[in-house]
């Protein structure tokens, strides 16, 4: 779906490139997360694979084209969600999605059922300057996805949401992903990828320092421990035990008969903490 | 199509933010003001307001549409989508000369009557609207702010307002004829006198490529300043 191979990127009359040399590939049905701080260069990356920026080095082919030489149909089979969810302020919720469909010739999603969908379905008739960021991030998201898009990118997707709203989302780009959609995330917020992504690019200083599942990574460079918290008394105790064997440690099966335990964590590394001892740099 | 449909949302964007209804007010007061002009000076006076009003809207107009479009942030949703930049283009000339042949129409045929020509009439309107609002277009590109586009808008609409002096005898009038604006006036004064039709081609040829020019310049300057700046939200200080 996407290849991308040898990518630099200079902005024009910048004195230093902003992409060294970036290879990676995400399979069709994939979510694919780029994390980063700001100024890492992967809202560089987002716009040359959305086909913004065009005078790139390398290679880039998404749904098989070579990017510096599409034309507007690309976006025929793309959808873009950007972080700050912009739409016409004094029209309606339903004359956006309408406009945004009139400029596809593919077949589209009936507006109705997306808005129902992401629960905007009594805010039809509202006007969009009355809607609060929560609601425009969904809008946001039924206009990426109008035109059934093959390739699917979001830029921090959660940002400004709740968490119920948050959780809607989240379970919206996994239902596009068990549809057969690849997904192309880009955030600096941990948890939402921890949470989606089947594979996440760490990018610090316009190269990747590290391609792979959030799971394997939390697993393997994690501690094999558990830790359990449990009250002795009046006190608050806590102790590690390693996970090999658990089932057969007798001062582990001691305790938990013993004492009434409070917590039991497994001890798998945050993708944060990855992300810090890889790049040595943090996510804000 | 898909220009058929971005023309019938401009327009719909134009209604929903007044345009159109202060158009109406603004046409009434010319219409109201030549009626008090006397008879003498009643069609050079309306040559002027035909020009500089009808004709020359696109300026602040399409001035206005697209700084709105850029406080609302909306480029960066409408470019990740099909539509072509020359589409664009053409919604915003179109629907904005849509007003001024109606506005130029109404103003004429209420203070003054029928136009005697009403093909170059309707032609001249047409054209310097497009011509006013790709200039707009390209110099809105550059404007960071409203400020910013009123001060820019004068200084590069100013050359284009250099034939009106030969309306008052005043400069070498055979000059004027480089400037696409004077065959604007050409094609806008048949609403009140004979004009041979040489006159009329040079006229057309004239503003005809002032309007290629400008369609161009605004393409440019739109693809570099605005396009390649998309993602980054709404762009107004």
């Amino acid at each position: 779906m996407i290849e991308v191979k040898g990518l630099e990127y200079a902005y024009p009359g910048a004195a230093r490139k902003t992409l060294h040399g970036l290879d990676f590939h995400i399979g069709r049905g994939e979510i694919f997360g780029f994390l980063g701080p700001s100024g890492s260069g992967k809202s560089t990356t987002q716009k040359i694979l959305i086909g913004v920026l065009k005078g790139y080095a390398g290679s880039v082919q998404v749904l098989g084209q070579e990017l510096r030489r599409i034309s507007p149909d690309y976006y025929e089979r793309i959808g873009v969600g950007f972080e700050f969810p912009n739409f016409y302020a004094k029209f309606t919720v339903m004359e956006n999605l309408n406009l945004f469909r009139s400029l596809y010739s593919v077949p589209t999603e009936d507006p109705g059922r997306l808005l129902e969908r992401v629960g905007l379905g009594d805010a039809v008739n509202f006007k969009v300057s009355q809607l609060s960021k929560g609601m425009k991030m969904r809008l946001n998201f039924c206009r990426a996805i109008l035109h059934r898009p093959q390739v699917l990118f979001l830029d921090e997707p959660t940002s400004g949401l709740d968490p119920v709203n948050a959780r809607l989302m989240k379970d919206l780009i996994l239902e596009m992903k068990a549809q057969g959609t690849t997904v192309l995330i880009t955030t600096h917020h941990m948890q939402a990828a921890e949470e989606l992504c089947d594979r996440v690019a760490f990018i610090v200083d316009g190269q990747i320092k590290l391609i792979d599942s959030p799971r394997q990574l939390m697993l393997r460079q994690g501690s094999k421990t558990v830790r359990v918290e449990y009250r002795k008394g009046e006190e608050l105790a806590a102790e590690e035990f390693a996970l090999d064997g658990i089932g057969g440690n007798a001062a582990f099966l001691q305790l938990i008969n013993r004492y009434p335990v409070e917590t039991m964590h497994s001890q798998e590394a945050t993708l944060e903490q990855i992300f810090m001892d890889t790049t040595g740099r943090s996510l804000t | 199509m898909r220009a058929m449909n971005a023309l019938i949302y401009d327009i719909r964007f134009q209604f929903r933010h007044g345009f159109y209804a202060v158009y109406v007010l603004v046409s009434a007061l010319y219409v109201l003001l030549l009626y008090y002009v006397s008879p003498d000076y009643k069609e050079r006076t309306a040559l002027l307001l035909t020009f500089s009003d009808p004709g020359a809207i696109g300026l602040i107009l399409a001035g206005g549409i697209v700084l709105l479009e850029k406080d609302q942030g909306v480029h960066d949703s409408l470019f990740v989508t099909p539509l072509r930049l020359h589409e664009y283009l053409l919604a915003k000339a179109l629907s904005i000369a849509a007003i001024s042949t109606v506005s130029a129409w109404g103003i004429q045929v209420c203070a003054i009557g029928l136009p005697a020509a009403p093909v170059p009439f309707t032609l001249g309107v047409l054209l310097t609207s497009a011509l006013f609002t790709l200039l707009s277009i390209g110099i809105v590109a550059r404007a960071r702010s409203i400020n910013g586009f009123i001060w820019l808008s004068q200084l590069y609409s100013l050359p284009l307002a250099v034939p009106l002096l030969g309306l008052f005898q005043i400069g070498p009038s055979s000059l004027y004829r480089i400037f696409p604006t004077q065959g604007s006036l050409v094609l806008l004064g048949a609403a009140h006198e004979q004009v041979m039709i040489e006159e009329y081609l040079y006229a057309l040829v004239v503003l005809s490529m002032g309007v290629a020019a400008a369609y161009g310049w605004a393409y440019r300057s739109f693809e570099r300043r605005v396009l390649a700046r998309i993602g980054k939200g709404a762009d107004l200080t």
